[in-house]
């Protein structure tokens, strides 16, 4: 220990010191400033917020609000730390539903910066402004002359803390920095309007969005339209957890993970857990290094939740944490599922020819270009049940012990779980045997048509209302039987066990073996069995038959990793559905498979009647289609 | 180097050599066979440096010393070449240059490229702490009944291979990939040496069953701590590295003491597996076996819910019981067996079944039950 410190005496900081501590966890950089006077904006109830931002924020930061104000005698007072009208007392975090609660982010702000804050306090006559200089010089407040509302300038950031000033970026990156910073809160709050002006440019205008129509503009003019039109509605209401919001259809996906949103009662948060929970949910949808987009919110009690975790409060902690994945997963799989061919009337379908695909991902694509798009209408809910309410009076008299799955069921809550003994692989196809294809009338035309004919022996072309559908043959008939194999083994998962003759031995340490022991059943329910005679190794007896000639010992490393560090394992169906996966690839028909023209309905009728058939195993398409405007327009006509 | 050859006394020597060797290869070298002349006689060489199969041939027509010489070829082209030329045909091997060698027959002229023998890697040296003879038959039969059980690629790098385990009065071949054991004994006179457990890689194993025949020719096995060496005959050698690992305490889990006993009929009980494995699940082949009074019925069930059910006329007076297996574990078992009859010996549900001849004790199969 150096000389120095080993005399030095314990002092109390100085305050302005302190608060220039306290800046370092909470302003970072210009958009930390933003974040926080926006949230303050919100808390003050306004609906229309300003923000003028000069040289990346380098220089000037003003956000003006028409909220609620702030008393001229409780002025100064706001600028002190831990300072807040939001909670009084600790039980009052319990029941947040403010933004802000630790009362130190204005104090932080004066702390690095010079500050101007003009505020009419909305049972006031006027307004008053007052400037402060560190906390030290602070000026009287003196009358002005403004609206109700609130403007708070910042000036100059970080004048006299240089080591943070070196630290910034161009003013270029820290205003992109500021404007990912509006666009989480103005996902967050529809029926507040923002507007963002950098250098006197005005760049974002978004009026409040009171309507579903004026949502949906808004979400496209912040992630844009593309993704707009290739995602599916998120809705799904229990009574203690709602999660709504849009997620982007399988075959729409990008290489980095940088569209997605969550937020919770209305906070924008980060967390390992949900993400967890999403990728579990398009795990085998999706094509492989590829993330799903999201813009989704979930509202729970706040009991449940504590936000406290971290000055920037991005990061929570969940009471029920497993229910809550539980609840995410299975919500977002229960509309993944519905990702199958259906007939629509009032969906603009897309074109394949009109769309400019690259638009979007542009910088951030490499591989797979074509995956960013989908060429499938979106989905309501109601089509697909009417459609299939209709095929099903329609197979009816003719084939009347075959079940047709019922596809409605889909949205029914305990799905995924209620899985029983009866279930046998759905029958699908037989309902729809090749002579009844005459019966159809033009009005009750499947969705993906009848077949024409097979295209260089991997594609099937087809006739459908709209026009022209063309369908990987392979990658269709392999997300039918996959889906088959996974209703067998979604039946009978606790069943066929393998019993070892030569136990598998890990040695683990502590921890490890005492989460072993924690989640026994978990493991058992999945069909390992584990015997912890010893201290410091784990025996494996039993493994889940599927799982043969996989590297068991490994996996169980893995998924105890997960269970210490997120709680949660999906790890063991992940590898059960790779296996079931690569069988169904093997069992599918290849290129230059031969099928005649009732092979192929019967296969459309399949791909109609299977859970996320619009993308193979790997997230690829299976089909896509061409309207008759497309070729239309391919060939110049009525130009 | 120079030679002359029948294409009748090359192809097989060349066969056996060339079998071992890779031919993707990211080191050219060992895609190649080593060639050799000298005293008149030919010596093949091929090895994946694990597994060496080394063949020589004596040279009929005199080619005189200086003709001696050591080059490799590419084992593949060699081999290729010398079975597309005509039954009776004469063929010259000769060197031209550093780079290149002619083969010439009759009308044909093949040139290939050579790397030097030096290249090669070189033979193991086996300083043999133990060596003994043992027929031929003998070790074919030991392997045959055992191999099948052998783990392929696992990552207990022990299982894939077979276990050697020479003690006091027997040899004990043992196999097993985890779910299932081979163990076959021979009575073996150790003479007094220090008993000594070897794992042979599966890769040996499979080529030298290729190689044993069904002889009472005798041939000589030495090894040390890393390697083994088998002399087939005074021209065929098969050398391995040996796998460095301990092999599971296979005495350990043979059932003890199981006391319900079946004997049926070795071909009719295949017979009967194969047939109802035909409806168990294409990929995972669960079969039941439901026991009763000199009675054993068979049964399988698919996901699509077919169903087939064998009954069998059995010895058994033990309890009722049921048990289920994976019937590949059980027909691979089977297969091997020599006996007319064999005895299945059970404990319960949930514990391991044994499987040997009728009334011999130098063969036993072990399967663990599935949970269906
Ligand atoms: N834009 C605003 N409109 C109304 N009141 C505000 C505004 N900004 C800050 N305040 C008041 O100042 C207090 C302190 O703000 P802050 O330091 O951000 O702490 P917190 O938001 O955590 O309470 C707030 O509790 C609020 O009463
Ligand atoms: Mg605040």
């Amino acid at each position: 220990m150096p000389y120095a410190i080993r005399n030095s005496h314990i002092q109390h900081l100085p305050t302005l010191v302190a608060n220039q501590i306290a800046a370092g966890e909470v302003v970072e950089r210009p958009a930390s400033v933003v974040k926080e006077l926006l949230e303050n904006s919100l808390d003050a109830g306004a609906t229309e917020v300003e923000i003028e931002i000069e040289k990346g924020g380098i220089n000037l930061i003003r956000v003006r609000d028409n909220g609620c104000g702030i008393r001229v005698n409780e002025l100064a007072l706001a600028l002190n730390r831990h300072t807040t009208s939001k909670i009084k007392c600790i039980e009052d975090l319990e029941s947040l539903s403010s933004l802000g609660f630790r009362g130190e982010a204005l104090a932080s702000i004066a702390a690095v910066a010079r500050l101007t804050l003009i505020s009419h306090f909305h049972e006031a006559n006027t307004g008053y402004t007052l400037q402060i200089n560190d906390i030290q010089e602070m000026s009287e407040p003196v009358p002005i002359a403004s609206p109700v509302g609130t403007c708070i300038e910042v000036h100059e950031l970080f004048y006299n803390t240089p080591a943070r000033r070196r630290f910034l970026r161009t003013p270029q990156t820290e205003f992109n920095h500021i404007q990912e910073t509006v666009k989480k809160l103005a996902l967050s709050c529809f029926n507040v309007g923002f507007s963002l002006k950098h250098n006197r440019k005005v760049l974002t205008s978004l009026p409040p969005a009171t309507t579903e129509s004026l949502q949906q503009q808004r979400i496209a003019k912040l992630c844009g339209q593309e993704f707009l039109e290739h995602t599916l509605d998120v809705h799904e209401d229990r009574e203690a957890l709602q999660l709504h919001g849009w997620i982007s259809m399988p075959t729409y996906s990008r290489s980095q993970a940088n569209m997605q949103y969550f937020f919770l009662n209305g906070r924008f948060i980060r967390d390992k857990l949900i993400n967890h929970a999403v990728r579990q949910a398009y795990r085998d949808v999706l094509y492989r290094d590829r993330h799903a987009c999201y813009v989704l919110y979930l509202t729970l009690d706040p009991k449940l939740v504590d936000v406290n975790v971290h000055p920037t409060k991005h990061e929570v902690r969940f009471a029920e944490s497993e229910q809550v994945h539980h609840f995410i997963v299975a919500t977002l799989q229960r509309h993944l599922a519905t990702t199958m061919p259906k007939t629509e009337e009032n969906t603009q379908p897309q074109s394949i020819v009109a769309t400019e695909p690259e638009k979007i991902t542009k910088n951030t694509e490499s591989t797979l270009p074509s995956l960013t798009y989908h060429i499938q209408p979106k989905p309501t809910r109601s089509a697909v049940q009417e459609t299939l309410q209709t095929y099903q009076t329609l197979a009816a008299p003719n084939s009347s012990k075959i079940t047709v799955p019922q596809v409605s069921n889909a949205f029914e809550s305990e799905k995924t779980e209620n899985f029983t003994e009866k279930i046998t692989v759905p029958q699908v196809s037989n309902a729809f045997e090749s002579e009844k294809t005459e019966n159809f009338t033009e009005a009750i035309m499947p969705p993906l048509g009848y077949a024409l004919g097979q295209l260089l022996g991997i594609y099937i072309l087809a006739e459908n209302k709209k026009g022209l559908v063309l369908v990987d043959m392979h990658a269709a008939h392999e997300r039918i039987t996959y889906e088959q194999l996974k209703v067998v083994w979604q039946t009978k998962k606790n069943n066929d066990v393998q019993q070892l003759l030569v136990p598998e031995t890990l040695s683990l340490n502590d921890q490890e073996i005492a989460t072993a022991k924690q989640y026994e059943t978990f493991f058992k329910r999945l069909g390992f069995k584990f015997d912890f005679s010893d201290k410091k190794h784990l025996l494996i007896l039993e493994v889940p038959n599927v799982l043969q000639k996989t590297n068991i010992g490994t996996l169980v490393q893995d998924v105890l990793a997960d269970l210490i560090y997120l709680g949660v394992s999906d790890r063991i169906e992940e590898q059960i559905l790779t296996k079931l996966a690569s069988i169904a690839c093997h069992r599918s028909v290849r290129a230059n498979h031969q099928l005649n023209l009732a092979e192929m309905n019967n296969l459309l009728r399949q791909m109609e009647h299977t859970e996320r058939s619009n993308q193979c195993n790997h997230g690829r398409p299976t089909w896509i289609q061409l309207t008759q405007k497309e070729l239309d327009a391919l060939f110049m006509r009525g130009k | 180097m120079y030679f002359e050859i029948t294409r009748k006394e090359l192809t097989n020597p060349l066969k056996a050599v060339v079998s071992t060797i890779e031919s993707k290869q990211t080191l050219p070298i060992l895609a190649n066979v080593l060639v050799e002349v000298e005293n008149n006689t030919l010596r093949l060489t091929g090895t994946d440096a694990e597994v060496e199969i080394n063949c020589t041939v004596p040279l009929e027509a005199s080619i005189g010393s200086d003709n001696d010489g050591a080059i490799t070829v590419p084992a593949k082209k060699f081999f290729d070449i010398v079975r597309a030329l005509p039954d009776g045909a004469h063929i010259q091997f000769n060197q031209e240059d550093e780079n290149r060698v002619v083969i010439k027959s009759g009308k044909s002229r093949f040139s290939l490229s050579c790397l030097p023998a030096e290249d090669y890697p070189s033979s193991p040296e086996i300083n043999s702490t133990l060596s003994f003879n043992l027929m031929h038959r003998a070790l074919k039969d030991l392997l045959a009944q055992t191999q099948y059980a052998m783990a392929t690629n696992d990552v207990r790098y022990y299982l894939n291979g077979v276990c050697f385990d020479f003690l006091e009065d027997k040899l004990a071949v043992v196999a097993t990939d985890g779910h299932r054991l081979a163990l076959a004994t021979e009575a073996f006179d150790l003479a007094g040496k220090e008993t000594m457990q070897v794992i042979v890689p599966r890769k040996a194993i499979i080529e030298l069953s290729r190689m044993l025949e069904n002889s009472d020719d005798s041939l000589e096995i030495s090894m040390d701590a890393n390697h083994i060496k088998i002399v087939l005959s005074d021209r065929l050698t098969l050398a391995s590295k040996l796998i460095d690992g301990s092999f599971p305490d296979y005495w350990g889990v043979l059932p003890v003491n199981p006391n319900r006993i079946v004997t049926t009929q070795t071909g009719e009980l295949k017979q009967a597996l194969t047939r109802t494995s035909i409806l168990s699940n294409e990929k995972f082949k669960g079969i039941r076996f439901a026991l009763s009074l000199n009675n054993m019925v068979i049964t399988s069930r698919n996901p699509e819910q077919e169903e087939a059910e064998e009954n069998l006329m059995v010895e058994y007076n033990g309890e009722e019981m049921e048990i289920g297996f994976n019937v590949t574990y059980l027909l691979d078992a089977l297969s091997v067996m020599t006996t007319k009859e064999v005895t299945l010996h059970f404990i319960d549900t949930n514990s391991s079944l044994l499987i040997t001849p009728k009334d011999l004790e130098d063969v036993k199969m072990v399967i663990m039950p599935m949970r269906l």
